[in-house]
């Protein structure tokens, strides 16, 4: 009735004002490019009426009055006003242009329960649109923040599949510095970033500082990594669109190793000077040998395919996808390593009711692998560097050995071959929600997000032969078992091995929260969340192995048909769980979009913590300033836009696991030669031990210069973490037991984040491009423990510790002996300190200390893996149908220290051996050669440490894109090709593989086990749609 | 679609009320431990604890090795100069605060102190049959722990109750060795008190081995008469096996001359290089072994412990004891054919005590070679008596019988006895010590308890070296004092 009524109220008032009331329709392109705009959202200004535009830009309003003005908004467009004149209506068809939003100010992005307009965030975040993603293609969405993102430093490996170390504003902790990821609200890790296909990413965010951070509590400490995926478009036809490439990777720099003759001869003059014979009479009997580089480094391809539709009606919209990822080692190839994925996403979203909305996410990912050793001594790049060099690949049908080598090192052809092994992961990923519209304004969001993880793995180690005596040795030359008969005629045998294991994941978060936006006098804008998180993660795995493979054959491999007795057989277990609790709330608050405030509180429990603390609290409170909407500033030239922000708050990190006083029931003793099981105290707890508690401070600007061709944003930060988790170096004489964990450190990080953009046009090239700048400084400030360090890692057998955690240095710093040159005669040996086998030729160590003897006490910093700052360069060019991509990358000041030579005496040596000390004023850098390093020439010193400064040419892609009557003709809507090279050039004065060197973990960084390389990678692909 | 409400608020009480805050509390059972708060409940408990006690005497490897080694009698060998630093420092005499093999002998022997009062610490939870017997065996395994400690570092902090907290760390200072002496032989008294004669499992101690080694300790601080009555009890007990090699073989083990054995087992095939004590294997066996070994009876090893060359000739003719103790792997190469390389100090001779030999370790072959550390043989409780009874002035004829059963059984008669009496005597005895227990772990500890290190010794500086020194990391966390010249 009232509807009715209404009605004719309008047609009634229109008709005595002279305005006519009628239908209007008209179309939406983009003033660029002309691409029909679907989804714009259009509004009469001042009513609740409009209307959507359709698959084809097309939108028709109806009882539409001429002169009123029309509202045109779309995400990454400039909102249009458009007031409409009567000859417009009459017109029945107008066409709107809308610009590109270049700066992209207004683009929403998802804080966390929760998004914002990226123009109203008082904090510090970095965004990566699907674009940036897409360009560089990466295997892991990760990879492509590189650069992309100011304050993130991410170092990559170029190991099939593997995880990056990703560190957003610095180092932090000791116990742990990956960020927390967010999946389309689901907590998860990078770990998890595995198994998702970055096709299906739409945007990614990265909260950095504690402002945003906060919501997520004790989780956040290493910052947030917010990932939304793709989904549909309500009232729009399936789209489908499908991608493919198909690339060659390549490793385009080896080290240089001594070839077989300089072998030879190098091996003589180190015997001779250690005191005996020649080794090889005939050194020219051997000319260049094998080059064990080029027989394991292969041009090795990489796939990707991926195929999504996408749609909606008026109540739903769905978006699925199916993608296929493989990429095969640059080492050896795909036969032994590998890396496939499989990927099924379903995002789904329907209308329930007239105000409940269900989202259901669903991601399904397979993935297989197969591995080699990587990153050590045993691992093939070690062995391709450090084997004899005089030995044939393959002699007589079976791989060369060496006689000489006797200790780890293996014909790494060999090894390839001897290698078994297989990962199988099946991972589901997703969620399900409700939203509930209680009413105006107010959303309850009701989530159950879940991740479900299926790991299996299966090595097998076969009888394998490298030479009689070797210790990698478990064969006869015929691979039959050796067999031994003591004195007393007892016989064993050795046997090969099969392994198998089966690990399960399950995590769980429901989340209850609801959002209230209002407004108080239309300036005095809330925007406000509250409400609670509870989950659970638990694990647990069984794996058992046995002996006696069949046929010593990899087809057999599987412990079901291994026939090793009941003594050969051995099985483990492990499980955990953790479960957690939150409550969180948040205020955001602005003022006309002139004046903005926000505050965040999380209180976080969990099952990690000790008795005694078992909820942490972390507020949070920003404030901006947009002084470009002054009005005193209209009269300032140049400058568009002026904001500034700043932010306070706490964090936290809660990388413990429970603590108990256990009794270890691992140890045993022999008695009347039975092993016999007994026990001792395994750990002692801690019940005061909480979570790292960080303090961090933001402050940040932002401005658009020269009509907003030109935008800035620079940010400062300052994070201080105070109760640092360590476990202890107590007393010795408290024996062997794990002591507990405690909050005894301190540190503190401060850098500079900085983005500069461009986007511009000059005729028809259109250019846009970004500069990001990322520092951070890190300094363990204390560490309340007995002796201020904690060791990180370290390398080589023997082993030689190299990294640090130490109070009053940069965290996992580089620690060992300083070279001074070389001694060159025995006077400079005797007037320097005491240094214990030093003769002329060797290296000379700087007495740091001066207490006139070199040991242990003279290491000091000898080196920092992290880089001063990183800069990222992206650069996009279009010009009619063809764009261009490009992207670099420098990382300066950080060091790398070399940790893949085995300094055997037969293992091979590097090519600066040539130029060695052999006499008075020969070589005042490269020690002697001898069989007898008396003066330990090789304990870890700034000898191995090299700048590892780089600047990387990241990718390069270029595009074309055929013309629409061509494509029409092909029954397609959009087609695009384009070539790329990946990892085209680089710059550096590193001697290694690859200046760039990430082993997993923060204080493994920067040492160069051999790392895996990145490859270069060409490829070519085709994106359609249609 | 008015359900839908309910069903949200169903969600909402529920998950609120339902298990709220003891959601994040968490139990030891929920991840299958046992904690201390329910053990040393049962008799099985303490069994348990006391095979932990035991187990640490497996992870004292080093200090068998560092017995020859930071003597005259062998070099450190390896595989090159750098190989096992801390070892090669020691065999050079230029060793310092800072070395990983100390500190972890350091640690260990702490660990094992630490066990056996974690056990007095439990002692009076519950009362069983065979409780007094069973803590005669820890208080032995103390008393052995504390033995080590002083050899090795001479004052160390001495504490009995209980196992140290993580809260007493750096409480504690060093208690002059004297004083530990004296709980040292308390503790050996105690055990003597309630151990039984004889034990029914090999490897357990019983009431002879706790005289035998209470003789040492008495001897080491020079208290003659009260050793040899303590070694008198032990006289007779045990008996010497006549062909001297055979006892260092795999079925010489636990024979009727061992008093004292560290016992290991191939029966497992675990290990793990970060913890290469862990295993129940013998890790001093493949250390000693010839590099690249290809050839019969022995298995290939790192080339470490190598005897001398001056060791080897020092022998006398006749002397049984010269092959069995030494193996010449240039003579055994040439006439068995088998091949090997040469390893850093390469002197033609191996450690053939403890040396791999084929088919004794498991399947994973370096850390489980079955090779039982010899601790105490009859034939040293002799010449331990035969020194109490010279030096004492109680007996030389006693003495020189007790020398002369050694020798005869070395060299197959009497006609090496030993007539000398006195100081010549004296010279004797220890020079007996050296041909007969050599390679054992005694050597360097024999030449500094009788003032002749810093005369055998290369290096070796008298009032600094008769000690090692206190580990950096211990100086450096705990406050302790360092040993004079380090």
């Amino acid at each position: 009735m009232n509807k009715i009524f209404f009605n004719f109220f309008i047609s009634f008032i229109a008709v005595l004002t002279g305005l006519q009331a009628q239908n209007l329709s008209g179309s939406v392109t983009d003033s660029e490019d002309g691409e029909p705009l679907v989804g714009v959202n259009i509004v009469i200004q001042g009513q609740n009426q409009g209307a959507v535009s359709d698959f084809d830009g097309n939108f028709t309003i109806s009882n539409f009055e001429s002169g009123s003005t029309l509202v045109f908004s779309y995400v990454g467009y400039k909102t249009l006003n458009l007031k409409i004149s009567p000859t417009d209506v009459l017109s029945d068809n107008i066409s709107v242009l809308m610009d590109k939003d270049l700066s992209e100010l207004d683009e929403i992005i998802v804080i966390g329960y929760g998004s914002q307009k990226l123009s109203d965030i008082s904090g510090a975040v970095s965004t990566v649109n699907a674009d940036a993603i897409e360009a560089s293609s990466p295997v892991r969405v990760e990879d492509a923040l590189q650069g992309q993102a100011s304050g993130i430093n991410i170092i990559s490996s170029g190991s099939p599949g593997s995880k990056p170390t990703v560190l957003i504003r610095g180092i932090t902790s000791y116990a742990g510095n990956d960020p927390l990821v967010i999946i389309d609200g689901i907590s998860a890790s990078i770990d998890d970033l595995n198994s998702l296909n970055p096709n299906d990413v739409k945007s990614v965010n990265v909260l950095k500082d504690a402002a945003l951070a906060s919501i997520y509590g004790v989780k956040g400490g290493s910052g947030v990594i917010v990932i939304t995926t793709k989904s549909g478009e309500r009232n729009s036809e399936t789209k489908f669109t499908f991608s493919t490439s198909v690339g060659s990777q390549q490793v385009v720099k080896t080290i240089d190793v001594l070839n077989a003759s300089e072998y030879a001869a190098i091996l003589n003059e180190a015997s001779v000077n250690a005191g005996e014979g020649i080794v090889f009479p005939n050194i020219s009997d051997f000319g260049v040998g094998s080059n064990w580089q080029d027989e394991v480094l292969v041009d090795a391809p990489i796939v990707n395919h991926s195929i999504t539709a996408s749609g909606g009606s008026e109540n739903t919209s769905y978006y699925v996808s199916a993608g296929y990822t493989g990429q095969d080692g640059v080492v050896a190839g795909g036969e032994k390593s590998f890396f496939n994925r499989t990927n099924f996403t379903t995002n789904f979203n329907t209308d329930l009711s007239e105000k409940t909305k269900l989202l259901i996410n669903t991601n399904y990912s397979n993935i297989k692998g197969k591995s080699l050793a990587e990153n050590g001594i045993t691992s093939v790049l070690s062995n391709a560097l450090n084997f004899d060099p005089t030995v044939s690949p393959f002699e007589n049908g079976t791989f060369g050995i060496s006689e000489t080598i006797t200790q780890e090192i293996v014909n790494p052809l060999a090894q390839i071959d001897n290698t078994y092994n297989e990962n199988k992961v099946d991972k589901i990923q997703g969620k399900i929600e409700l939203q509930y519209e209680l009413m105006e304004n107010l959303n309850i969001t009701s989530r159950f997000g879940y991740t479900y993880v299926n790991i299996y793995d299966k090595g097998f180690v076969p009888f394998q032969f490298y030479g009689t005596g070797h210790n990698q040795t478990n064969a006869n030359p015929d691979l039959t078992p050796i067999v031994t008969i003591d004195s007393e005629g007892n016989i064993t045998s050795t046997h090969n091995r099969v392994f198998e294991g089966n690990t399960n994941f399950f995590n769980y978060t429901y989340e209850l929260y609801g959002n209230y936006d209002f407004s108080i006098n239309e300036n005095h804008n809330f925007q406000t969340v509250a409400g609670f998180s509870i989950g659970e993660g638990k694990g647990s795995n069984i794996s058992a192995t046995n002996e006696d493979v069949p046929f010593n054959s990899w087809d057999y491999a599987d412990v079901s048909a291994a026939t090793g007795n009941a003594t050969q057989q051995t099985s483990g277990s492990w499980q955990y769980v953790n479960r957690n609790l939150s409550y969180f709330g948040r205020v955001l608050y602005d003022y006309n979009e002139k004046y903005y405030a926000s505050f965040t509180v999380r209180v976080d429990g969990s099952t990690s913590f000790g008795k005694n603390n078992k909820f942490g609290f972390f507020p949070s409170a920003s404030i901006g300033w947009v002084v470009s909407k002054e009005d005193f500033f209209d009269e300032m030239p140049v400058l568009d836009y002026l904001k500034f922000r700043a932010s306070y708050g706490t964090l936290g990190n809660d990388n413990i696991n429970p603590q108990f006083s256990l009794i270890s029931t691992f140890p045993s003793y022999v008695f009347s030669g039975t092993i016999t099981p007994g026990s001792s105290l395994g750990s002692i707890p801690n019940d005061d031990v909480s979570w790292e508690n960080q303090v961090q401070m933001n402050v940040g600007i932002d401005t658009r210069v020269f009509n907003d061709k030109v935008s800035l944003s620079v940010d400062y930060f300052k994070k201080t973490v105070d109760d640092l988790l360590f476990s202890p170096n107590l007393s010795l004489y408290l024996g062997v037991p794990s002591y507990p964990t405690t909050n005894i450190g301190s540190t503190e990080s401060t850098g500079l984040d900085a983005t500069i953009s461009l986007d511009t046009s000059v005729g028809g090239l259109s250019i846009s491009s970004d500069i990001n700048f990322t520092t951070a400084e890190n300094e363990v400030i204390s560490i309340n423990n007995g002796d201020k360090y904690i060791w990180g890692a370290g390398y080589g057998i023997p082993y030689r510790n190299i990294v640090r955690f130490e109070e009053g240095f940069s965290p996992g710093y580089f620690f060992g002996y300083v070279t001074d040159g070389i001694f060159q005669t025995q006077d400079e040996v005797n007037n320097h300190a005491t240094q214990n086998g030093a003769v002329p030729g060797d290296i000379r160590f700087v007495d740091v200390n001066g207490d006139g003897i070199v040991n242990d006490n003279d290491r000091t910093q000898i080196g920092d893996p992290f880089p001063d700052f990183t800069i990222g360069w992206n650069l996009n060019l279009d010009y009619k149908a063809f764009d261009l991509s490009l992207f670099a990358y420098a990382s300066v000041g950080n060091d790398i220290y070399r940790a893949y030579e085995r300094n055997l005496n037969y293992t091979n040596r590097f090519a600066s051996t040539l130029s060695r000390w052999t006499g008075p004023g020969t070589s005042f850098d490269e020690p002697r050669v001898t069989f007898v390093d008396s003066n330990n020439n090789s304990r870890a010193s700034d000898r191995y440490i090299e700048d590892g400064s780089y600047l990387r040419i990241k990718n390069i892609q270029l595009g074309y894109s055929f013309p629409v009557s061509l494509v029409d003709v092909w029954g397609f809507d959009e087609v695009r090709a384009y070539v790329q090279v990946k990892n085209a050039l680089t710059l550096t004065d590193y001697s290694g593989y690859d200046p760039e060197i990430s082993v997993g973990g923060v204080l493994n960084t920067g040492i160069d086990y051999g790392t895996y390389p990145q490859p270069r990678i060409w490829s070519m692909g085709v994106n359609i749609k249609f | 679609m008015k359900n839908l409400k309910k069903i949200l608020l169903l969600i909402l009480v529920t998950s609120l009320f339902n298990r709220c805050t003891d959601h994040v509390d968490y139990e030891a059972i929920e991840g299958y431990q046992i904690t201390s708060e329910i053990y040393f409940q049962q008799e099985a408990d303490y069994d348990a604890a006391l095979v932990g006690t035991y187990d640490v005497l497996q992870w004292l490897f080093f200090n068998i090795q560092l017995g020859a080694i930071a003597s005259e009698i062998t070099l450190c060998g390896g595989e090159s100069a750098t190989d096992y630093i801390g070892i090669q420092q020691i065999d050079d005499m230029t060793h310092y605060p800072e070395n990983n093999v100390l500190r972890q002998i350091w640690q260990f022997l702490y660990e094992g102190v630490n066990r056996a009062n974690y056990m007095e610490e439990n002692k009076a939870n519950i009362d069983f049959e065979g409780k007094e017997a069973m803590y005669g065996e820890v208080y032995f395994l103390r008393a052995y722990y504390y033995f080590e400690l002083v050899k090795f570092f001479g004052d160390v902090p001495l504490f009995t109750e209980a196992r140290l907290t993580a809260g007493q760390a750096g409480t504690l200072m060093r208690t002059p060795k004297d004083e530990v002496y004296a709980q040292i032989e308390l503790d050996l008294q105690n055990a003597i008190a309630s151990l039984p004669n004889s034990q029914s499992q090999v490897g357990r101690v019983n009431k002879y081995t706790a005289y035998a080694l209470l003789g040492k300790v008495l001897l080491y601080q020079d208290k003659f008469a009260e050793a040899a009555s303590a070694l008198d009890n032990v006289i007779g007990v045990y008996s010497l096996v006549s062909d001297y090699g055979s006892q260092f073989l795999r079925f010489g083990e636990n024979g009727p001359e061992s008093v004292f054995e560290i016992q290991y087992s191939n029966q497992s095939n675990w290990y793990d290089w970060g913890c290469a004590h862990c295993s129940e294997g013998n890790y001093a066996i493949i250390m000693n072994g010839p590099r690249g070994w290809s050839g019969p009876e022995y298995a290939q090893g790192w080339s470490f412990n190598v005897p001398t060359e001056e060791f080897y000739n020092s022998f006398e003719e006749g002397d049984s004891r010269r092959d069995a103790t030494v193996l010449d792997i240039e003579a055994f190469a040439a006439t068995t054919g088998a091949s090997y390389t040469e390893g850093y100090d390469h002197t033609g001779y191996f450690n053939n005590k403890y040396i791999p030999r084929a088919g004794e370790s498991g399947g994973q072959t370096e850390l489980n070679y079955l090779t039982n550390f010899r601790i105490i043989r009859y034939s040293d409780v002799l010449l331990m008596a035969a020194e109490a009874y010279n030096r004492g002035g109680i007996d030389d004829g006693l003495a020189q019988e007790f020398l002369n059963q050694v020798r005869r059984r070395a060299f197959g008669g009497d006609d090496n006895d030993i007539s000398a009496s006195g100081s010549a005597l004296t010279d004797a005895i220890w020079e007996e010590r050296k041909f007969e227990l050599s390679l054992e772990g005694h050597r360097f500890f024999d030449l500094v308890r009788t003032g002749r290190a810093s005369s055998l010794i290369a290096g070796f500086v008298e009032g600094k070296h008769e000690v090692f020194p206190i580990p950096q990391q211990e100086v450096d966390i705990s406050g302790l004092t360092q040993n004079a010249g380090y």
